[in-house]
């Protein structure tokens, strides 16, 4: 079969891991929240297209390149979340876990129907860095590298944060057992603002990369938000490492599927996964907490 | 209040609600015809979600999908040939015989899960629709013949009657011992286990008929409209609604549903008809506003004030 060629499919695991890049950096913030504060955040995605929408907002009016309006919009949605949290999410920590689903899917939806009615529900683009480069055969687009690279390079640093400094290990404290925590002297509150807030950031990083390789619009939400379960469900509820290996697992199995039978199912592949796997291990496959 | 005279109240005002709904069509022009019957269908809805996620506790995002299948299993029988009842009741079949294994698959998972694993499912419904060219005719939608459609009576009294059918049924769940089952599952599913209750076999039936409803509903939706496409029959915003609407008027009740359908339609009708998105953004605030400051509901404003009377027993529900 011509379609197995292994330079075809080297170009798709290459095109996979960079798409997966993306969403391994939106789902690791959604399942840092969980861990550290055991709620699960349905605006998630949202916080994404609010960075997706920023750096479009930024590109058309001021002509600000994606990369660059990453040093604002980064900063700018960390201290929406770090606030947010304070004046939302920690009232419903301590609720039953509906209760928080239901708090952020009513933020989704605001959040979704104020973007609609100021961007209406026409597809935007940042139309920067277009083409691509070739490495010996491997045709690598050069918007997918690098938002895949960035991607990748965030996710990083924000695990080297956790694993490496104070306040990083004070976080993944709250994560293990809030309470020790508190006792050990550590301000749970203000950790669960900086981790909403970091993960708001991830999520807003993760925006300006999108908006610079795919269009969207402010309902584009759901697909993401869809993948990010299927993610965080394969890689095990609150647990940032397998967040990030099944966000490169998603990409690769997406591409695979989009290279072999259409695009249209690779979008179905992450609602396969997700419920494959909840039968399976209905905690997930590597779950913190069974719910 | 003694039960007694509160069950005796509900079943007036119930009575002369429906003598009134019955009555509208011949007092009223086309669009408010229209305008109740949209009511109803909220209402219907509604009942449904109240029947698996207000009775158990278990949220389900995805509820619009049962709707979507009986709005296309109806539109389609209805172009075979089939009467107009005859699709209708078959829309209900198909989406309660959909909910059976969906059911026994989703809901052997707790809470959250459940919801992560429904919020997808009016998604998949969509796409399947859009790809299914063959019999969807895909994104082009289908177009019902006016000459197949029953009159607007029909659908109002048809629509009237699902509406009040989903009421008495989550009325008569709310009384037996399978309703005090699913709530005992809401309170402590782990206890209710221990007790003795069938909690998959609870939960599956629950979620089964709170399937039927909306695959009716659809049905009937279709044969309003006489168009269906991948994005109304499949469309978000319905969820929302249904959400909405039962948590604010207050969920797991049986008024609950009928207050929140009333005053959310009213209220888009007079604000905000002519803007979808700021309808919507609406019921976002409002459904924040209720989850932290009004978690039962409406009816729990009523409820509180009769607990405070000297003569109410504490706990008691109407």
């Amino acid at each position: 079969m011509e379609l197995l060629e292994a330079d075809i499919l080297l170009q798709l695991l290459v095109g996979g891991l960079l798409a997966g890049a993306l969403y391994a950096l939106l789902a690791c913030g959604l399942n840092l929240i969980f861990g550290v504060m055991r709620v699960i955040n349905l605006a998630h995605a949202e916080l994404m297209l609010v960075g997706a929408f920023g750096a479009y907002v930024l590109f058309n009016i001021f002509g600000l390149h994606p990369l660059l309006s990453l040093f604002i919009i980064v900063p700018a949605i960390f201290v929406v979340g770090y606030y947010f949290q304070r004046v939302l999410i920690e009232r419903v920590v301590e609720r039953p876990m509906l209760t928080s689903l239901l708090a952020t899917y009513a933020v989704s939806i605001i959040l979704i129907n104020i973007g609609l009615l100021i961007f209406s529900a026409d597809f935007k683009s940042v139309p920067v860095l277009q083409g691509s480069f070739l490495v010996g055969d491997l045709v690598v687009s050069k918007p997918r590298f690098t938002a895949g690279l960035i991607s990748l390079a965030l996710t990083v640093a924000v695990y080297q944060f956790l694993e490496r400094t104070r306040l990083g290990k004070a976080v993944r404290a709250v994560s293990e057992h809030a309470q020790v925590a508190q006792i050990c002297g550590i301000d749970v509150r203000k950790i669960r603002m900086l981790t909403f807030g970091m993960a708001a950031a991830m999520a807003g990083a993760a925006g300006v990369m999108l908006s610079i390789i795919y269009s969207f619009w402010p309902g584009s939400g759901i697909d993401f938000i869809q993948k990010c379960f299927a993610i965080i469900i394969i890689g095990g509820m609150g647990n940032f490492v397998g967040a990030f290996y099944g966000g490169l697992l998603l990409g690769v199995v997406e591409a695979f599927v989009g290279g072999f039978f259409s695009t249209q199912w690779a979008e179905a592949v992450a609602y396969l996964l997700l419920v494959t796997v909840l039968l399976i291990r209905p905690t997930g496959l590597k779950g913190v907490a069974r719910a | 209040m003694p039960e007694g005279s509160q069950r005796l109240i509900s079943f007036w005002v119930g009575t002369v609600l429906m003598g009134l709904a019955m009555l509208a069509p011949f007092g009223v022009n086309e669009y408010y015809q229209s305008f109740l019957l949209q009511v109803f269908l909220v209402i219907a809805l509604a009942q449904a979600w109240n029947l698996i996620s207000g009775m158990t506790g278990y949220v389900s995002f995805g509820h619009a999908a049962f709707f979507g299948v009986g709005a296309y299993a109806g539109a389609l029988l209805l172009t075979w040939g089939f009467p107009w009842w005859a699709a209708i009741f078959h829309g209900a079949g198909i989406a309660a015989l959909l909910a059976v294994p969906l059911g026994f698959l989703t809901l052997r998972l707790r809470g959250p899960y459940f919801a992560i694993a429904m919020l997808g499912l009016n998604e998949v419904g969509r796409i399947v629709a859009t790809l299914w060219v063959d019999v969807t005719k895909g994104g082009t939608g289908l177009t019902l013949s006016p000459t197949l459609l029953p009159s607007l009576d029909m659908k109002y009294f048809t629509m009237l009657g699902l509406a009040l059918g989903a009421t008495l049924l989550v009325a008569w769940v709310h009384r037996n011992r399978f309703g005090l089952e699913l709530r005992a599952i809401r309170e402590d599913e782990e206890a209710a286990e221990m007790v003795g209750v069938n909690t998959t076999r609870n939960k599956v039936t629950a979620f089964v008929l709170s399937a039927l409803i909306p695959g009716a509903v659809g049905a009937v939706y279709a044969m309003y409209t006489s168009y269906i496409n991948p994005s109304s029959a499949f469309d978000h915003a319905r969820n929302i609604e249904m959400i909405v609407v039962v948590l604010f008027g207050g969920s797991g009740t049986v008024w609950g549903p009928i207050i929140g359908a009333a005053t959310v339609m009213v209220l888009r009708e007079l604000l905000w008809a002519q803007f979808p998105a700021a309808h919507l953004a609406a019921l976002g605030v409002l459904l924040l506003i209720v989850v932290l400051y009004l978690p039962g509901g409406l009816v729990s404003i009523v409820r509180e004030r009769q607990q405070n009377r000297p003569d109410a027993r504490p706990g008691e529900s109407p």
